[in-house]
Protein backbone atom coordinates (compact mmCIF):
# COMPACT_ATOMS: atom_id res chain seq x y z
CA UNK A 1 0.00 0.00 0.00
CA UNK A 2 1.36 3.26 -1.08
CA UNK A 3 2.15 5.98 1.91
CA UNK A 4 0.62 9.55 1.15
CA UNK A 5 3.00 12.14 0.89
CA UNK A 6 2.78 15.81 -0.06
CA UNK A 7 5.41 16.85 -2.31
CA UNK A 8 6.18 20.68 -2.34
CA UNK A 9 8.76 21.85 -5.22
CA UNK A 10 10.56 24.71 -3.92
CA UNK A 11 13.29 24.79 -6.25
CA UNK A 12 12.40 28.07 -7.72
CA UNK A 13 10.54 29.98 -4.49
CA UNK A 14 12.72 32.44 -3.30
CA UNK A 15 12.90 32.23 -0.15
CA UNK A 16 15.73 34.06 2.33
CA UNK A 17 18.08 31.26 4.54
CA UNK A 18 16.18 31.53 8.23
CA UNK A 19 13.01 31.10 5.62
CA UNK A 20 14.07 27.72 4.29
CA UNK A 21 14.66 27.07 7.85
CA UNK A 22 10.80 28.13 8.57
CA UNK A 23 9.50 25.94 5.84
CA UNK A 24 11.56 22.69 6.69
CA UNK A 25 10.30 23.17 10.40
CA UNK A 26 6.87 24.10 9.02
CA UNK A 27 7.10 20.19 7.66
CA UNK A 28 7.73 18.95 10.71
CA UNK A 29 4.99 21.02 12.05
CA UNK A 30 2.17 19.10 9.42
CA UNK A 31 3.32 15.88 10.68
CA UNK A 32 3.10 16.57 14.16
CA UNK A 33 -0.42 17.81 13.86
CA UNK A 34 -1.64 14.34 12.05
CA UNK A 35 -0.33 15.47 8.65
CA UNK A 36 0.70 12.59 5.77
CA UNK A 37 4.63 12.56 4.92
CA UNK A 38 6.13 15.58 3.12
CA UNK A 39 8.81 16.10 1.19
CA UNK A 40 10.25 19.45 -0.06
CA UNK A 41 13.01 19.90 -2.53
CA UNK A 42 14.71 23.57 -2.74
CA UNK A 43 17.50 25.44 -3.77
CA UNK A 44 19.26 28.35 -2.09
CA UNK A 45 18.94 31.91 -3.14
CA UNK A 46 22.43 33.34 -2.40
CA UNK A 47 24.91 31.54 -0.39
CA UNK A 48 24.25 30.53 3.16
CA UNK A 49 26.27 28.83 6.05
CA UNK A 50 23.79 26.49 8.03
CA UNK A 51 25.39 25.60 11.62
CA UNK A 52 23.99 22.16 13.01
CA UNK A 53 21.46 23.07 16.73
CA UNK A 54 24.36 23.19 19.02
CA UNK A 55 27.24 24.04 17.10
CA UNK A 56 29.32 27.57 18.54
CA UNK A 57 29.01 30.34 16.53
CA UNK A 58 32.47 30.92 17.58
CA UNK A 59 33.37 28.89 14.98
CA UNK A 60 32.06 30.86 12.01
CA UNK A 61 34.43 33.58 10.72
CA UNK A 62 31.61 36.15 10.18
CA UNK A 63 34.07 38.61 8.71
CA UNK A 64 34.71 36.21 6.27
CA UNK A 65 31.20 35.86 5.61
CA UNK A 66 30.33 39.31 5.27
CA UNK A 67 33.00 40.05 2.88
CA UNK A 68 32.00 37.13 0.39
CA UNK A 69 28.47 37.64 0.87
CA UNK A 70 27.19 34.60 2.63
CA UNK A 71 24.38 34.27 4.95
CA UNK A 72 24.94 32.44 8.13
CA UNK A 73 21.56 30.48 9.71
CA UNK A 74 21.49 28.02 12.25
CA UNK A 75 19.60 24.74 11.26
CA UNK A 76 16.84 22.79 14.04
CA UNK A 77 18.85 19.50 13.18
CA UNK A 78 22.07 18.50 14.49
CA UNK A 79 25.50 18.21 12.56
CA UNK A 80 28.39 20.58 11.55
CA UNK A 81 28.51 23.86 9.02
CA UNK A 82 27.26 23.41 5.70
CA UNK A 83 27.57 25.61 2.81
CA UNK A 84 24.77 25.80 0.48
CA UNK A 85 24.40 27.68 -2.49
CA UNK A 86 25.38 25.33 -5.49
CA UNK A 87 23.49 22.20 -3.71
CA UNK A 88 19.91 20.78 -4.15
CA UNK A 89 18.28 20.47 -0.90
CA UNK A 90 15.91 17.79 0.09
CA UNK A 91 13.80 17.73 3.55
CA UNK A 92 11.53 14.97 4.38
CA UNK A 93 9.20 14.96 7.50
CA UNK A 94 7.81 11.35 8.78
CA UNK A 95 5.74 9.82 12.15
CA UNK A 96 8.54 8.36 13.71
CA UNK A 97 8.02 4.50 12.87
CA UNK A 98 7.81 2.54 15.81
CA UNK A 99 10.11 -0.20 17.10
CA UNK A 100 13.74 -0.66 15.73
CA UNK A 101 12.56 1.47 12.24
CA UNK A 102 11.99 4.19 14.18
CA UNK A 103 15.65 4.19 15.30
CA UNK A 104 18.26 7.89 13.75
CA UNK A 105 20.01 4.70 11.90
CA UNK A 106 17.11 3.09 10.99
CA UNK A 107 15.46 6.76 9.36
CA UNK A 108 18.42 7.57 8.08
CA UNK A 109 19.00 4.07 6.28
CA UNK A 110 15.53 4.41 5.20
CA UNK A 111 15.72 7.99 3.88
CA UNK A 112 19.05 6.92 2.05
CA UNK A 113 17.54 4.39 -0.51
CA UNK A 114 15.38 6.80 -1.24
CA UNK A 115 18.36 9.22 -2.18
CA UNK A 116 19.79 6.21 -3.89
CA UNK A 117 17.51 5.06 -5.96
CA UNK A 118 16.55 8.56 -7.03
CA UNK A 119 20.62 9.18 -7.89
CA UNK A 120 20.36 5.97 -9.70
CA UNK A 121 18.15 7.59 -12.51
CA UNK A 122 20.79 10.24 -13.03
CA UNK A 123 23.49 7.64 -13.86
CA UNK A 124 24.89 7.97 -10.00
CA UNK A 125 26.02 5.07 -7.59
CA UNK A 126 26.12 6.56 -4.60
CA UNK A 127 26.34 4.54 -1.05
CA UNK A 128 25.90 4.57 2.35
CA UNK A 129 29.33 5.92 4.26
CA UNK A 130 28.69 4.47 7.93
CA UNK A 131 32.61 5.43 9.03
CA UNK A 132 32.67 7.82 11.99
CA UNK A 133 35.81 10.32 10.77
CA UNK A 134 36.55 12.82 13.23
CA UNK A 135 33.86 15.30 13.64
CA UNK A 136 35.19 18.51 12.56
CA UNK A 137 33.38 22.11 12.15
CA UNK A 138 31.94 21.47 8.43
CA UNK A 139 29.87 18.95 7.71
CA UNK A 140 31.14 17.42 4.39
CA UNK A 141 34.55 16.99 6.30
CA UNK A 142 33.34 14.33 8.42
CA UNK A 143 31.49 11.39 7.64
CA UNK A 144 28.92 9.71 10.43
CA UNK A 145 25.50 9.15 10.31
CA UNK A 146 24.70 7.58 7.18
CA UNK A 147 25.87 9.92 5.24
CA UNK A 148 26.20 9.13 0.89
CA UNK A 149 29.41 8.25 -0.86
CA UNK A 150 30.07 8.15 -4.28
CA UNK A 151 33.12 6.46 -5.85
CA UNK A 152 33.93 6.63 -1.65
CA UNK A 153 33.57 10.24 -1.66
CA UNK A 154 30.74 12.37 0.08
CA UNK A 155 27.93 13.57 -2.05
CA UNK A 156 25.02 13.81 0.16
CA UNK A 157 24.94 15.02 3.78
CA UNK A 158 22.25 15.06 5.71
CA UNK A 159 20.70 15.77 9.92
CA UNK A 160 17.76 15.19 11.55
CA UNK A 161 15.47 16.81 14.46
CA UNK A 162 13.15 14.72 16.63
CA UNK A 163 9.94 16.15 18.09
CA UNK A 164 7.14 14.10 19.93
CA UNK A 165 6.69 11.52 17.22
CA UNK A 166 7.93 13.32 14.60
CA UNK A 167 11.07 13.61 12.55
CA UNK A 168 12.24 15.67 10.09
CA UNK A 169 15.28 15.05 8.21
CA UNK A 170 16.93 17.57 5.57
CA UNK A 171 20.26 17.22 3.60
CA UNK A 172 22.14 18.66 0.45
CA UNK A 173 23.26 16.50 -2.51
CA UNK A 174 26.17 18.71 -4.28
CA UNK A 175 25.79 19.83 -7.54
CA UNK A 176 28.52 22.00 -8.54
CA UNK A 177 31.17 23.67 -6.18
CA UNK A 178 31.02 27.27 -5.33
CA UNK A 179 34.58 29.40 -5.83
CA UNK A 180 34.83 29.19 -1.65
CA UNK A 181 34.17 26.60 0.31
CA UNK A 182 33.26 25.69 4.16
CA UNK A 183 37.44 25.98 5.46
CA UNK A 184 36.96 30.16 3.92
CA UNK A 185 34.26 30.64 6.03
CA UNK A 186 34.90 29.20 9.38
CA UNK A 187 37.59 30.31 11.83
CA UNK A 188 40.83 28.75 11.83
CA UNK A 189 44.17 29.11 14.31
CA UNK A 190 46.39 29.10 11.53
CA UNK A 191 46.82 29.68 7.39
CA UNK A 192 48.23 26.08 7.64
CA UNK A 193 45.10 25.06 9.78
CA UNK A 194 42.86 26.35 6.66
CA UNK A 195 45.00 24.87 3.75
CA UNK A 196 44.86 21.71 5.45
CA UNK A 197 41.01 22.10 6.04
CA UNK A 198 40.28 23.17 2.46
CA UNK A 199 42.66 19.30 1.07
CA UNK A 200 40.74 17.51 3.33
CA UNK A 201 37.56 18.91 1.96
CA UNK A 202 38.33 19.09 -1.37
CA UNK A 203 39.44 15.72 -1.19
CA UNK A 204 36.81 14.14 0.93
CA UNK A 205 34.01 15.53 -0.91
CA UNK A 206 32.84 15.12 -4.52
CA UNK A 207 29.92 16.52 -6.72
CA UNK A 208 27.47 15.46 -9.12
CA UNK A 209 29.36 17.90 -12.00
CA UNK A 210 32.74 16.03 -10.99
CA UNK A 211 31.04 12.66 -11.64
CA UNK A 212 29.62 13.99 -14.59
CA UNK A 213 26.45 13.39 -13.93
CA UNK A 214 22.74 15.80 -13.95
CA UNK A 215 23.67 19.10 -12.49
CA UNK A 216 20.41 20.74 -13.66
CA UNK A 217 18.06 21.24 -10.53
CA UNK A 218 14.95 20.65 -12.33
CA UNK A 219 15.67 17.33 -13.70
CA UNK A 220 17.44 15.97 -10.24
CA UNK A 221 14.56 16.99 -8.75
CA UNK A 222 12.60 14.65 -10.76
CA UNK A 223 14.81 12.23 -10.21
CA UNK A 224 15.24 12.71 -6.80
CA UNK A 225 11.05 12.45 -6.03
CA UNK A 226 10.57 9.41 -8.47
CA UNK A 227 13.03 7.83 -6.13
CA UNK A 228 11.56 8.64 -2.67
CA UNK A 229 8.45 7.29 -4.35
CA UNK A 230 9.94 4.28 -5.55
CA UNK A 231 12.13 3.37 -2.54
CA UNK A 232 9.66 4.21 -0.22
CA UNK A 233 6.48 3.34 -1.63
CA UNK A 234 5.39 6.78 -2.19
CA UNK A 235 1.90 8.24 -3.03
CA UNK A 236 3.37 11.86 -4.01
CA UNK A 237 1.01 14.51 -4.07
CA UNK A 238 2.55 17.05 -6.20
CA UNK A 239 -0.83 19.41 -5.70
CA UNK A 240 0.84 20.49 -2.56
CA UNK A 241 1.52 24.12 -2.17
CA UNK A 242 4.84 25.86 -1.73
CA UNK A 243 5.41 26.43 2.04
CA UNK A 244 6.94 29.53 0.88
CA UNK A 245 3.40 31.36 2.75
CA UNK A 246 3.39 29.55 5.53
CA UNK A 247 7.36 30.14 6.22
CA UNK A 248 6.97 33.96 5.93
CA UNK A 249 3.85 33.54 8.39
CA UNK A 250 6.92 32.23 11.15
CA UNK A 251 8.58 35.22 11.14
CA UNK B 1 16.43 -4.46 26.83
CA UNK B 2 17.08 -3.20 30.61
CA UNK B 3 13.60 -1.99 32.01
CA UNK B 4 14.51 -1.57 36.07
CA UNK B 5 11.53 -2.41 37.93
CA UNK B 6 11.79 0.38 40.37
CA UNK B 7 11.53 3.47 37.62
CA UNK B 8 8.56 5.15 36.09
CA UNK B 9 8.50 5.73 32.37
CA UNK B 10 6.88 7.97 29.78
CA UNK B 11 5.61 6.52 26.26
CA UNK B 12 8.09 9.06 25.01
CA UNK B 13 11.41 7.12 26.39
CA UNK B 14 12.26 9.07 29.50
CA UNK B 15 12.76 7.49 33.02
CA UNK B 16 12.05 9.20 36.66
CA UNK B 17 13.24 7.72 39.74
CA UNK B 18 11.39 8.83 42.45
CA UNK B 19 12.57 10.03 46.26
CA UNK B 20 10.12 12.05 47.98
CA UNK B 21 9.27 15.33 45.94
CA UNK B 22 12.61 15.24 44.40
CA UNK B 23 12.35 13.02 40.74
CA UNK B 24 15.93 12.10 38.72
CA UNK B 25 15.29 12.19 35.58
CA UNK B 26 16.98 10.25 32.57
CA UNK B 27 16.31 8.54 29.24
CA UNK B 28 15.77 4.81 28.79
CA UNK B 29 17.77 2.26 27.41
CA UNK B 30 15.89 1.71 24.56
CA UNK B 31 15.96 5.35 24.35
CA UNK B 32 20.02 5.67 24.39
CA UNK B 33 19.95 2.54 21.77
CA UNK B 34 17.34 4.07 19.10
CA UNK B 35 19.95 7.56 18.81
CA UNK B 36 22.89 6.26 18.88
CA UNK B 37 26.19 7.76 20.21
CA UNK B 38 25.19 11.00 21.99
CA UNK B 39 27.36 13.54 21.55
CA UNK B 40 25.70 16.47 22.75
CA UNK B 41 23.52 17.16 25.98
CA UNK B 42 21.24 20.71 26.72
CA UNK B 43 20.63 20.71 30.26
CA UNK B 44 17.77 22.62 31.76
CA UNK B 45 18.39 25.76 33.77
CA UNK B 46 18.74 24.44 37.91
CA UNK B 47 15.39 27.08 38.62
CA UNK B 48 13.59 26.57 35.67
CA UNK B 49 9.92 25.65 35.62
CA UNK B 50 8.66 22.78 33.85
CA UNK B 51 5.40 21.86 33.01
CA UNK B 52 4.47 17.77 32.99
CA UNK B 53 5.09 16.34 29.07
CA UNK B 54 7.20 19.83 28.48
CA UNK B 55 10.00 19.40 26.13
CA UNK B 56 12.93 21.09 28.51
CA UNK B 57 16.25 19.01 27.33
CA UNK B 58 17.86 18.40 23.84
CA UNK B 59 20.21 15.48 22.69
CA UNK B 60 22.47 15.17 19.83
CA UNK B 61 23.13 11.72 18.47
CA UNK B 62 24.51 11.21 15.03
CA UNK B 63 23.62 14.57 13.63
CA UNK B 64 20.02 13.91 15.32
CA UNK B 65 18.49 17.05 17.76
CA UNK B 66 16.22 15.13 19.90
CA UNK B 67 13.71 16.68 22.52
CA UNK B 68 13.29 15.07 25.86
CA UNK B 69 10.00 15.94 27.54
CA UNK B 70 9.52 16.27 31.70
CA UNK B 71 7.36 13.39 33.02
CA UNK B 72 6.37 15.63 35.92
CA UNK B 73 5.74 19.65 36.79
CA UNK B 74 8.22 20.99 38.61
CA UNK B 75 10.95 22.83 39.59
CA UNK B 76 14.46 21.91 37.62
CA UNK B 77 17.05 21.64 41.45
CA UNK B 78 20.04 19.94 40.20
CA UNK B 79 21.57 18.98 36.90
CA UNK B 80 24.04 16.47 35.78
CA UNK B 81 26.84 18.66 34.38
CA UNK B 82 29.57 15.65 33.96
CA UNK B 83 27.60 15.16 30.76
CA UNK B 84 29.22 18.24 29.61
CA UNK B 85 32.48 16.92 29.22
CA UNK B 86 30.91 13.20 29.09
CA UNK B 87 27.43 12.84 27.00
CA UNK B 88 28.42 9.22 26.10
CA UNK B 89 27.24 8.51 30.41
CA UNK B 90 23.78 7.95 28.34
CA UNK B 91 24.69 5.06 26.32
CA UNK B 92 27.09 3.93 28.90
CA UNK B 93 24.93 3.87 31.91
CA UNK B 94 21.24 5.56 31.00
CA UNK B 95 19.98 4.83 34.60
CA UNK B 96 23.25 5.84 36.76
CA UNK B 97 25.68 7.81 35.38
CA UNK B 98 23.58 9.10 32.66
CA UNK B 99 21.05 10.43 34.45
CA UNK B 100 20.12 13.93 32.86
CA UNK B 101 18.83 16.17 35.73
CA UNK B 102 16.17 16.49 39.05
CA UNK B 103 12.80 17.94 39.24
CA UNK B 104 11.58 19.24 42.52
CA UNK B 105 8.01 18.09 41.63
CA UNK B 106 4.91 20.56 42.46
CA UNK B 107 2.70 17.03 42.84
CA UNK B 108 4.67 14.07 43.95
CA UNK B 109 1.63 11.93 43.52
CA UNK B 110 1.42 12.81 39.70
CA UNK B 111 4.46 10.54 39.17
CA UNK B 112 2.15 7.38 39.77
CA UNK B 113 0.45 8.65 36.74
CA UNK B 114 3.50 7.61 35.05
CA UNK B 115 3.75 3.72 33.68
CA UNK B 116 5.30 1.41 35.37
CA UNK B 117 8.25 -0.90 34.88
CA UNK B 118 5.38 -3.65 33.11
CA UNK B 119 3.18 -1.66 31.13
CA UNK B 120 6.57 -0.04 29.94
CA UNK B 121 7.96 -3.34 28.42
CA UNK B 122 4.38 -3.93 26.90
CA UNK B 123 4.35 -0.31 24.98
CA UNK B 124 7.98 -1.23 23.54
CA UNK B 125 6.84 -4.82 22.73
CA UNK B 126 3.67 -2.88 20.64
CA UNK B 127 5.96 -0.63 19.13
Amino acid sequence: MLVPCDFHDDLDTPLDASDQMGADLALLDAVEGGGPMQLRLYRWQRPALSLGRFQPEDQVDLDACRTLDVDVVRRPTGGQALLHGSDLTYAIALARPGGREGSVDAVYGSIARGLIAGLARVGVSAEVARHRGPAGPACFSSERGSDLRARGRKLVGSAQVRRGGAVLQHGSVLLDRLAFDESDLLVFETREARTHAHRRLRGATITLAELGSETRPEALGDALAAGFAEALDLDLDFRSRSFVAGAQGRQ
Amino acid sequence: MNIPEDLRYLPSHEWARVGDARVTVGITDYAQDALGDIVYVELPEVGRTVAAGEAFCEVESTKSVSDIYAPVAGEVVAVNTDLGDAPQKINDSPYGEGWLCVIQATDPGSVSELLDAAAYRKLLEEE
